[in-house]
């Protein structure tokens, strides 16, 4: 699998198999959002975890704090939003694994080590993942994650790294998908569907 | 938590007791040298030969209670701060290594744009990296190597600015502290190392000075103790000199917002021996940065002969000095975030120790920390997992 463009999203700071978070130095336009594909090498050479960001989280600050109410310089204000290192984390659930040849929608054997890249798959890698949808079992059962809400963000960014004649064909698909895996709680279904349709 | 809070009241309300003396003492003294401020303002050229021989601040020719109010700057002037932070070589860690972090920020008034920041971080782990003159590198040593790592990024910084008034500016004295243990020549080596950086500066087109909060320096008050005792140095040596613990920044609080005191000498020997046959003489003022029905919040400013002697750069630095901690309150706002921008926190310590055990691992080299360093990272919180 070639890895196109290497965006680089930030560096594993704390991990585990089901999920890990990463710091960034700023809020950058360029940084996925919620429900973004992202993936990180694993131990092994060619090894590689992939995941979904479900949390983006900028923590307090107390010398942003200290600028509150002040006279502040518009060049303090660029700075703290466009330079400085506030601690974002982004906190990714993990959904899938690959040794280099075969993509598993299974828990890696290992998790990402600390301080490695994150970096946002390309188009070609999310359809790649995508082909299957067996991963949507390990997003619908995280507990630490807002899950339907991130499956249904998920999907429309997977659709829309489909070539444009086949994104619908990909989103029924995904949709048939769902109802097999949710068909014991129609509301539930009916809700994340719903998410589907109206966004 | 192993310390007794509840065996420490009794230590703490004497401290109080104690400091609170100390104050109303203090406010006696600070009331007689500002009286021999004003009484001996005048008589600053004939104390000059005295001062220097009894380490008191050396005046300049105007008169030491001068000060200066706040001048305008102009609308654009890019202020550069640089700063460093290290890790020292620890003997019971996995490697020996030290690590230098120098982090910098050019703040460029006027311009609405967000200040430009960077941050250079250097390892040292070859055999010549932490070993000089025979000694391991670190304590004053590798605070050396910190301090010229600053200066040097400090000027590499201001070269690349483009024309217009600048100022760089160095968190603490622009006098470098070498210890006496290093041979002559290796001192005189890193001393001629930084003064290099500072023509780099001066070459630049920049004014450099260095920012010294809450000084503890006594060099003015050991002055006025002198000019009491009619500039006879043999005197002020062996008699006592009231104003011996009060430090002179006491002295200069009722400077008006915004204002300045007279220049003075650094009386220090290196300034004499190295700095000034470099054309660097380090001169100081006394700077009170707190805007107008504040408390009075001063700094002590440390500039070489070519930004003190001339009152266009000199007023620069001032001015730009005053700019800068307004933004804040009463510190720079530049040498805030290049503090901010070297210093390795103990989370980011413990992920980059982390990194080079995995290093180790990938490269085949089995290392482990101490017996000790091991059992104190169980008992002190630590989540080390490595011991091989």
């Amino acid at each position: 699998m070639t890895l196109g463009q290497n965006l680089q999203v930030g560096r594993v700071l704390r991990t585990s198999t089901r999920s890990f978070v990463i710091g960034c130095e700023v809020m950058r336009p360029a940084i996925p959002t919620f429900g973004s594909f992202v993936r990180a090498e694993g131990l092994a050479p060619g090894s590689v975890t992939y995941g979904l960001i479900y949390d983006v989280c900028v923590e307090d600050d107390r010398f942003v704090r200290h600028f509150i109410g002040a006279d502040t310089p518009e060049e303090v204000i660029r700075e703290m939003r466009e330079t400085r290192q506030v601690p974002i984390e982004v906190s990714v659930l993990a959904v899938g694994c690959s040794d280099g040849e075969t993509i598993r929608h299974c828990l890696p054997a290992q998790p990402p080590v600390t301080l490695d890249w994150l970096y946002q798959c390309t188009d070609e890698e999310v359809r790649a993942f995508t082909a299957r949808f067996d991963y949507f079992r390990l997003v619908l059962e995280a507990r630490e994650a807002p899950a339907d809400e991130l499956l249904a963000a998920s999907l429309r960014i997977a659709a829309a790294a489909q070539p444009e004649g086949e994104r619908e064909t990909f989103l029924i698909d995904a949709g048939r998908e769902l109802a097999r895996l949710l068909a014991g709680d129609p509301m539930r279904l009916e809700g994340l569907l719903h998410r589907l349709q109206t966004r | 938590m192993t310390l007794e809070l509840s065996r420490l009241t009794g230590q703490v309300q004497a401290m109080g007791e104690e400091l609170a003396a100390r104050e109303r003492q203090y406010a006696d003294l600070v009331g007689l040298a500002r009286r021999w401020l004003a009484q001996y303002a005048a008589r600053g050229e004939s104390l000059g030969h005295a001062a220097r021989a009894i380490r008191a601040a050396i005046p300049t020719g105007e008169p030491l209670d001068a000060h200066h109010a706040l001048p305008a700057i102009p609308d654009r002037i890019a202020v550069v701060a640089a700063d460093g932070s290290q890790i020292q070589p620890d003997r019971h860690g996995a490697v020996l290594y030290h690590l230098i972090n120098i982090g910098s920020l050019v703040y460029r008034h006027g311009s609405g744009e967000a200040p430009e920041t960077r941050s250079v971080p250097t390892l040292g782990y070859t055999e010549e990296d932490l070993y000089e003159g025979g000694m391991l590198v670190a304590g004053n040593l590798l605070d050396v190597r910190r301090d010229l790592a600053e200066i040097t990024h400090l000027a590499d910084v201001s070269a690349a600015e483009p024309p217009g008034p600048t100022i760089a500016l160095v968190d603490g004295s622009l006098i470098l502290w070498v210890l006496d243990e290093l041979p002559p020549q290796e001192r005189q080596g890193k001393m001629a190392d930084y003064l290099e950086q500072l023509d780099r500066i001066r070459q630049a087109g920049a004014a450099v000075a260095g920012f010294i909060s809450r000084p503890r320096h006594g060099e003015v008050t050991r002055l006025l103790h002198l000019a009491s005792v009619d500039g006879d140095a043999n005197r002020a040596s062996q008699e006592p000199n009231p104003l011996e613990r009060l430090p002179d920044r006491a002295v200069f609080e009722n400077l008006p917002p915004g204002a300045r005191s007279a220049l003075f000498i650094n009386p220090s020997s290196i300034n004499y021996e190295q700095y000034r046959p470099a054309g660097h003489t380090v001169y100081f003022f006394y700077l009170n940065l707190a805007e107008a029905g504040r408390d009075p919040v001063i700094a002590r400013v440390e500039l070489p002969a070519w930004v003190a002697e001339y009152p266009d750069r000199l007023a620069l630095v001032h001015g730009a000095i005053v700019a800068q901690a307004r933004i804040t309150g009463d510190y720079p706002y530049a040498l805030i975030r290049a503090d901010e921008l070297a210093f390795i926190g103990g989370p980011e310590r413990e992920a980059f120790e982390d990194m080079i055990i995995k290093s180790l691992l990938r490269a085949g080299v089995r290392s482990a920390l101490s017996p000790k360093a091991y059992y104190k990272s169980l008992t002190r919180g630590g989540r080390r997992k490595y011991r091989r």
